[in-house]
């Protein structure tokens, strides 16, 4: 190009608009519908604590383990101490009992407790975590999320309290 | 068919010839008949591998319409789904019929995509001018993977909502964007009614949409370029023109439907004998059950999947495994770039053996994962016998056929093996 500048002429002017103009009209489509996609907010509690379905002694098959706790699957289980003290009718103590978050750290499959084999065992990639919730064996590459246990009530048939501890 | 070879009666050409040339005039059909006169099919040692890809057009016809019968019926909410697909398969006339033949047709459709892959690159098919017709087809493979990954949550059964949840958080370990695509995807945190929904309106409205689309710029290459012949053939006959051919229409096409009508059979067949399970219906809260897995043709990815470790080299073992897949993926996607020569084409073939055999290993060990010695025989069964492909590409009478006459023959008598030993003990 010989001119190395073109002053604007009324052509460019009016071809900037239109473009600007069909920018805006595809941005001003585009963004609602983005925004549409994008999940909505949590429909579920969300709750920061509440009492699990069943009572200590209940534990370690208690029906109803895992629960929905605030839309996660919250599984509770007995340290060994504690399925020691159970089984001899002794009462427990609040670190025997402890609640996770259900959901696997490998791949989100939810995990059940393994009373007889004294472990957590998801299902569907053979992970393993110890009572304490750390990964043990298998894919899981962290431990489960732990929540606050607290017991309330009558003592051996004390509700279970579980709490996020934020 | 030419028009101009009516019967006349007395009176003038008989009304069927009238009402056809009517038809024939107003809508232009000369340029069907021209396209369809154009149109042949080489005949060659390689020419049975062409009826693939009509195979999985046939299957995608029985989808469309089971899918539609089965819409009528389904209803894609958390509370609903089980029940109306536990009423379609006990309640409604026949459900049990359409369900389980949309089902074992779309297993048999990604079956038939696979081969149609596997031959077409054997066939070397993707050469120019055909890359676009290369890249449309695995573009079409993933669109149908994808099918079956939105399909088989739709009945919300245990087995669905935890392959559902795995497969999401897979796709959701990708580096950077995986985060967000996990929550677009379920649309929300966790498998909800809202991924139900999503999963739904992809599988019957998104998905067949882009399929339409991209089958038809499939098509319409595979019209424009005409059927590729292999290199060999070509040199054998003494180049590509002096290959015989026949027109598709109607010789080519009437082969095609002696191929349907048998699929047609192996459906009826499959969904009376086999009728697809229902399973119980998802628990979102509960634990996981045993025996979770994916439709076959993810497993191999599952069972690799489950092979890693925790971390490889310090990054988590999933992100690692989706990163190489992904890689495999994009390679198979660049094979008409990376095919440059000889050499290429010989690092490639090296590359794809053990590939195929590696998929067709794992996929056999996560059918049978508590059975090694089942699913190592299986999988060297299948992977013999997936050497029946190469044989068109043989000398006759040569050693190399020779050999994958013994190894097939192997291949069968362990394939029967493994399934009268599944069946008995």
């Amino acid at each position: 190009m010989s001119e190395s500048f073109e002053p604007p002429s009324r052509r460019n002017w009016l071809l900037w608009s239109l473009n600007t103009g069909i920018a805006a009209t595809a941005a001003a489509v585009f963004y609602p519908v983005v925004r549409f996609l994008w999940p909505r907010p949590a429909t579920v509690s969300g709750a920061q604590e509440m009492a699990a379905p069943f009572r200590v002694n209940q534990l370690p098959n208690a029906e109803g383990n895992p629960f929905n706790f605030g839309g996660k699957p919250c599984l509770v289980v007995l340290s060994a101490d504690g399925a020691k003290r159970l089984a001899r009718g002794e009462p427990l103590r609040t670190d025997d009992v402890r609640a996770f978050n259900a959901i696997c750290s490998h791949v989100d499959c939810t995990v059940q407790y393994r009373p007889e084999k004294g472990d957590i065992f998801c299902n569907c990639h053979d992970g393993v975590y110890d009572l304490n919730g750390r990964n043990v064996s298998g894919p899981p590459p962290r431990p489960l999320e732990a929540y606050k246990v607290t017991l309330r009530g009558e003592p051996g048939q004390e509700e279970i309290i579980v709490s996020r501890s934020t | 068919m030419s028009h101009a070879a009516h019967e006349d009666t007395p009176q003038g050409p008989r009304l069927p010839q009238r009402a056809w040339a009517f038809l024939f005039e107003r809508l232009g059909l000369e340029v069907a008949q021209s396209l369809a006169a154009k149109k042949t099919v080489p005949i060659h040692r390689c020419a049975p591998f062409y009826f693939l890809g009509g195979m999985a057009l046939f299957l995608f016809g029985v989808q469309i319409v089971t899918g539609i019968l089965l819409s009528l019926y389904y209803k894609p909410s958390p509370d609903q789904a089980f029940e109306s697909v536990r009423a379609i398969m006990t309640e409604v006339e026949y459900g049990w019929l359409i369900r389980s033949v949309h089902s074992w047709s779309a297993n048999l459709l990604v079956g038939a995509l696979f081969l149609h892959l596997l031959t077409t690159y054997m066939m070397r098919a993707y050469r120019p001018p055909r890359e676009f017709t290369w890249f449309t087809g695995i573009a079409l493979l993933a669109l149908f993977m994808a099918f079956g990954f939105s399909g088989y949550l739709l009945p919300w059964n245990q087995l669905a909502f935890f392959a559902s949840a795995v497969g999401t958080k897979i796709a959701g370990s990708v580096p950077v964007v995986g985060e967000k695509l996990l929550l677009l995807a379920r649309g929300g945190e966790n498998v909800t009614g809202d991924t139900l929904a999503r999963f739904y309106a992809l599988h019957v409205v998104v998905f067949p949409l882009v399929t339409f689309a991209l089958l038809g710029v499939h098509l319409f290459l595979v019209q424009q370029h005409g059927m590729s012949i292999p290199d060999r053939e070509a040199r054998r006959h003494g180049g590509e023109e002096k290959v015989r051919s026949m027109p598709f229409v109607p010789h080519f096409l009437l082969r095609d439907m002696v191929g349907w009508y048998l699929a047609l059979g192996l459906l009826a067949a499959l969904a009376a004998l086999f009728p697809w399970e229902l399973g119980e219906k998802a628990e979102p809260f509960g634990s996981a059950p045993e025996g979770i897995k994916p439709e076959w043709y993810f497993l191999f990815m599952f069972q690799a999947l489950k092979q890693l470790p925790p971390h490889v080299l310090g990054i988590e073992g999933e992100v690692v495994g989706v990163l190489f897949f992904a890689a495999v993926g994009l390679a198979v996607l660049a094979i008409p770039f990376l095919d440059v020569g000889e050499r290429s084409r010989r690092v490639l073939n090296y590359c794809a053996v053990p590939w195929v055999a590696f998929i067709i290993v794992m996929t056999a060990w996560g059918w049978f994962p508590d059975h090694l010695r089942l699913s190592v025989l299986l999988g060297t069964g299948l992977s013999l016998g997936m050497l029946v492909l190469t044989f068109p590409f043989l000398d006759r009478g040569g050693p190399a056929r020779r050999l994958v006459n013994v190894l097939g023959a192997v291949a069968v008598f362990i394939f029967i093996a493994v399934t009268a030993w599944e069946l008995l003990v």
